[in-house]
């Protein structure tokens, strides 16, 4: 009768890049806890677990809040190397939080060396409108020239929040779904097919 | 002084044409030796002048030295009344102060002040102070006191105060007289003969009408003793008349007193016979109503329409307010007796009937077809409906006879008893069968829903459906009981008056059974209280098997689901809030109590198997069995904290989150593998992250502790574990520190034999790169091992790796410090170290 917790849902393991102060922690807070919070405190690292509904599948969210502003950007690319999903968050109100998204973009591709690798470009604060430095214009742009997505949101409204997650997951889950059926073929990363095998029973 | 006073009125006064009146001889009061004479003189001449003159004496002449008029004077005091005072005041001009060389002259002279301005001043006299009474009254010139007036003053009195001059009138009528007699001037003898013969013919005339007079007296005398006569016979008739009067005055008052005891004596009848009305109307029983009462028919309507007009009728009769007085009347008594016989003819025949009617009714199928399905519990709307035409009966028998009323009572409660007992009994073991049907053997799940257990081994039986049966099911139980609890405690209320308070005393008064509530009057709460006791009294022998067969129902649940008292708690509490019957309302608190209790003990249970937990050999520790585990009991204990009794609850997740983060800490130290910072940082976190979750806000503080005991692991675990890959290194750094602290200069170290370059370069030729990098790889995956979630292992190495570069860096300071320009370096460069990161990275 009961379901017994063997079988453990899929994991989705999501990175949050973009410099500090964007609202990285505050989309991540306001995603797993529906709470945002009002005054800044630099993150280091952290990790959040939480389970999920993805379209009716039962399935669980390992997010991993960073920095954005190590000394040394090398640091970073454990991290980067963990992640199955990038959101990539610049604030819409700061233009160089916006021409820092270019090196996170190519530190994750060198790291993960993969042109597709599940990525959101995210303009976060689109609540501050009046004071809005980047435009979605110009932001949309830089998105269709990596072949991304571009979602504009509000940690404090939660406007899209939900649907960054989710959107992403969705383009992670995909992934793993298209790398699983041509696994017997050219698979990239004999690791990762393994593991992607024990996870999806 | 007499030659003084003499020399002074020949050579000073007389000259002037004035007179001495007194003289003192002085002295200026502190200006000794210059002595001089007061006096007091008058002139001779008119007008009359007083005036007090101070005279010098030098050698042998006398000389005026000051004179004031009289008038002058506004006070004199002469300081103290004894006699041989000397000093003494005068306020003329201004005010001189003298001292007298003698008392008598001081005495002569103040008297002869006083008197002189009490003689010439009629207004504004001068004040004398401090003067003797004696000296200054009139009669201070009484002989006595003469002696001390001089000739001179003597002489002046007589003058003045003897003399009488004849009036003008006098004297014109003595001129006219002696005009008369023109020789009266010349010849005296002659005239004076004249007027003696003048006299005598007076006299003589004078006498002669005095003795005319007297006869005439003598009449008027005569006449005034006839009249007196008659005076005091008016006054006899007038006594004679009062007497009279006064005789009817008696008789009246008589007559009056007898007239007021008639009207008395009348008003008296008339209130007996108001009286003996009274009595008769109350007393009094109509003969149709006596019939009725001797052969009561209470079958039909009609017949229990007439019965309850009579045995009103009766009721009155009986209990009517009677002076105590007149229950001593024989016909009152004999009246008395046959209401008796009537009364206990007509309850026998009231309780004879309603003991049938309560029987047949224990019967009663109820409302409600038993066989539909769904859980019910009929109700009895019929029995009431077919009761309620005797509800007047029952009041009667309740006020008229006590003992038969509770004899009634209790064949109802146990009649209607044992069908409620049938119901409420079949209602909880449908309900029974409902949970899971009775033939099937249920596992004890109690002991699996524990937080210490295993996760595995926690997971419930029941799933969430059974579970949202089950809630289900004691809702419909709790709703079904309800209106029938409410239905018969309002029939109980009204059928059996439990609303008005019987007396508790019997009225001696009468030998009546009742007398009425208002006999005893109690305070209204009390009152209050002892209604609702009687209600909930008769309503707990009706059902009384209620709250056992709920007991037992919850217990039967408890069986299948231990997480039972969460959701029991909150239904049974919405019912107590909504229940408008008193007796449910009070049973069902009676239950809730209980199930507090083992909601309490089913915590206690909790937290003791948090305690008690053990720790599984696995090759990693991860997250506790009851760290993981919250997530399920919050979900399972949701509705209780949703509930208005959620602090029931909240007190209890304090003390179990509080267990958990004390026990997370003891626990940390008993697996064989994980090292205790690992097992703190992860379980803290899981904790942490689950408490942001559940918002659960009494546990705020307890969320902040977690996630600062998080930090403080993982900051223990980084320093602790990543330590010192480059430990050599550290150890001789370490010692070149030491020589600084103790006073050797930094750029002196090197002349230390234990820390020259040469040293140096031997320590740092230990660590090439690809042995830190070795080191570095074997740290991470000794991290990998230890730590159960990838998301924390991407934490704790960032931490590690800033640390790394940390420690690189001081080396380096140090180096440059201590051995500067000596061209030594660590094997490797930061560079190295960033690509040993990224290396390893890309291994993974
Ligand atoms: N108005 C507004 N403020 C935001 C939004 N997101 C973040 N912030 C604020 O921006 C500051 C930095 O956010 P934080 O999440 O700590 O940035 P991080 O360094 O990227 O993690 C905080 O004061 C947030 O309250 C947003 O969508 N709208
Ligand atoms: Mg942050």
């Amino acid at each position: 009768m009961s379901k017994k917790p063997t079988s453990q849902p899929a994991l989705h393991k999501v990175i949050m890049v973009g410099s500090g102060g964007v609202g990285k922690s505050a989309l991540t807070l306001q995603f797993m806890y529906d709470e945002f919070v009002e005054d800044y405190e630099p993150t280091k690292a952290d990790s959040y677990r939480k389970k999920i509904l993805l379209d009716g599948e039962e399935v669980q969210i390992d997010i991993l809040d960073t920095a954005g502003q190590e000394d040394y950007a090398a640091i970073r690319d454990n991290y980067f190397r963990s992640g199955e999903g990038f959101l990539c968050i610049f604030s819409i109100t700061e233009e160089e939080s916006f021409q820092a998204t270019q090196d996170f973009r190519e530190q994750i591709l060198r790291v993960k060396n993969d042109e597709n690798i599940p990525f959101l470009l995210v303009g976060n604060k689109c609540d501050l409108e009046d004071k809005r430095k980047v435009s979605f214009q110009e932001a949309s742009e830089r998105a269709k020239q990596w072949g991304v997505t571009y979602v504009e949101t509000s940690a404090k409204t939660r406007e899209h929040v939900d649907k960054v997650f989710y959107d992403l997951m969705r383009e992670i889950r995909a992934r793993k779904m298209e790398e699983n059926k041509t696994s017997n073929g050219k698979g990239k990363d004999k690791n990762k097919r393994k593991k992607l095998k024990c996870t999806i029973l | 002084m007499t030659t003084i006073r003499h020399t002074l009125q020949q050579e000073v006064f007389q000259p002037n044409e004035e007179r001495l009146l007194a003289a003192c001889h002085v002295e200026k009061l502190y200006k000794k030796k210059k002595a001089s004479f007061l006096c007091i003189v008058s002139n001779t001449k008119p007008p009359l002048t007083i005036s007090l003159i101070q005279i010098k004496q030098s050698e042998k002449t006398y000389k005026r030295k000051r004179s004031w008029n009289l008038v002058e004077l506004k006070s004199v005091d002469g300081k103290n009344v004894l006699a041989d005072n000397l000093e003494f005041d005068l306020h003329l001009d201004k005010l001189y102060r003298w001292v007298a060389s003698s008392a008598q002259e001081r005495q002569l002279f103040i008297i002869t002040l006083w008197r002189q301005s009490s003689k010439y001043f009629l207004k504004e006299k001068p004040v004398f102070k401090n003067v003797p009474e004696t000296w200054i009254r009139e009669d201070v010139l009484t002989p006595e006191n003469k002696f001390i007036s001089s000739p001179i003053l003597t002489l002046e009195n007589d003058i003045t105060e003897d003399f009488k001059a004849i009036t003008d009138k006098e004297q014109e009528d003595l001129s006219s007289l002696m005009a008369n007699c023109e020789f009266a001037i010349s010849n005296a003898e002659a005239f004076m003969e004249v007027l003696a013969r003048d006299l005598s013919l007076l006299d003589g005339e004078n006498v002669q009408y005095l003795l005319a007079s007297e006869a005439k007296v003598e009449s008027l005398m005569n006449l005034l003793e006839s009249a007196v006569d008659e005076a005091d016979k008016i006054e006899q008739r007038l006594d004679e008349y009062d007497e009279i009067l006064c005789h009817v005055k008696e008789t009246m008052e008589k007559m009056e007193k007898k007239n007021s005891m008639i009207s008395t004596v009348n008003k008296n009848n008339i209130l007996l016979l108001k009286e003996l009305e009274i009595i008769i109307k109350q007393l009094d029983l109509p003969r149709k109503f006596q019939d009725i009462l001797d052969d009561a028919d209470l079958t039909n309507t009609q017949g229990l329409k007439q019965a309850i007009e009579a045995g009103n009728a009766l009721r009155d009769a009986m209990n009517c307010q009677l002076d105590p007085a007149l229950l001593r009347m024989s016909a009152v008594q004999e009246q008395r007796k046959k209401f008796e016989k009537y009364k206990d003819k007509f309850s026998r025949a009231i309780c004879r009937q309603l003991n049938n009617l309560f029987i047949h009714y224990g019967n009663h199928k109820g409302e409600s077809d038993r066989n539909t399905e769904g859980l019910v519990l009929p109700q009895h709307s019929m029995v009431h409906k077919e009761l309620i035409p005797y509800t007047e009966l029952m009041h009667w028998i309740k006020i008229m006879d006590r003992k038969a009323s509770e004899a009634l009572k209790k064949v109802y409660t146990d009649s209607l008893g044992k069908l409620y007992d049938r119901d409420v009994h079949n209602l909880f073991e449908a309900a029974k069968e409902k949970i899971a049907p009775l033939g099937q053997v249920s596992t004890p799940t109690r002991n699996l829903a524990l937080l210490g257990l295993d996760r595995e081994q926690w997971t419930l039986e029941v799933i969430s459906d059974d579970r949202q049966r089950y809630e289900i099911i004691i809702e419909q139980v709790l709703t079904q009981l309800e209106p029938v609890c409410l239905q018969e405690q309002q029939f109980c209320v009204t059928f059996f008056q439990l609303d008005i308070l019987s007396p508790t005393s019997k009225n001696t008064q009468t030998t009546l059974d009742g007398m009425g509530a208002e006999v005893n009057v109690l305070p209204s709460k009390k009152a209050e209280k002892q209604v609702h006791e009687e209600v909930r009294n008769m309503m707990t022998s009706l059902f009384s098997c209620l709250e056992e067969e709920l007991l037992s129902f919850i217990g039967y649940i408890e069986k299948y689901d231990p997480f039972h008292c969460m959701y029991v708690l909150v239904h049974l509490n919405q019912h107590v809030m909504s229940a408008q019957s008193s007796f449910l309302s009070n049973t069902l608190a009676s239950v809730l109590i209980h199930m507090k209790r083992t909601l309490d003990r089913f915590m206690q249970l909790q937290i003791d198997s948090i305690k008690d937990c053990k720790i599984a050999r696995k090759s990693k520790c991860g997250i506790l069995p009851y760290v993981l585990n919250l997530e399920e009991f919050a979900k399972l204990a949701d509705v209780l904290l949703k509930s208005d009794r959620r602090i029931d609850l909240e007190k209890w997740y304090i003390r179990l989150v509080d267990t958990m983060i004390e026990f997370i800490n003891v626990h940390a130290n008993e697996h064989h593998k994980t090292p205790p910072q690992v097992i703190k940082m992860e379980n803290y976190h899981y904790l942490y992250s689950l408490l942001s979750q559940l918002k659960i806000s009494v546990l705020d503080n307890q969320r902040k502790e977690a996630k600062q005991k998080y930090n403080e692991a993982l900051a223990a675990y980084v320093t602790h574990y990543f330590g010192r890959p480059l430990e050599k290194l550290n150890i001789f750094f370490e010692g070149v520190q030491a020589k600084v602290a103790s006073g050797v200069k930094a750029s002196e170290i090197s002349y230390q034999l234990a820390f020259s370059k040469q040293e140096l370069r031997k320590v740092i030729s230990q660590y090439p790169g690809s042995t830190v990098k070795k080191g570095l790889e074997s740290l991470y995956k000794k991290v990998e091992k230890h730590l159960s979630e990838e998301g924390l292992v991407q934490v704790v190495w960032r931490a590690m790796q800033e640390e790394f570069i940390r420690q690189y860096k001081m080396l380096e300071d140090l180096i440059q410090q201590c051995y500067p320009g000596s061209m030594i370096a660590l094997e490797f460069t930061i560079d190295d170290i960033l690509n040993f990161f990224s290396d390893i990275a890309r291994s993974h």
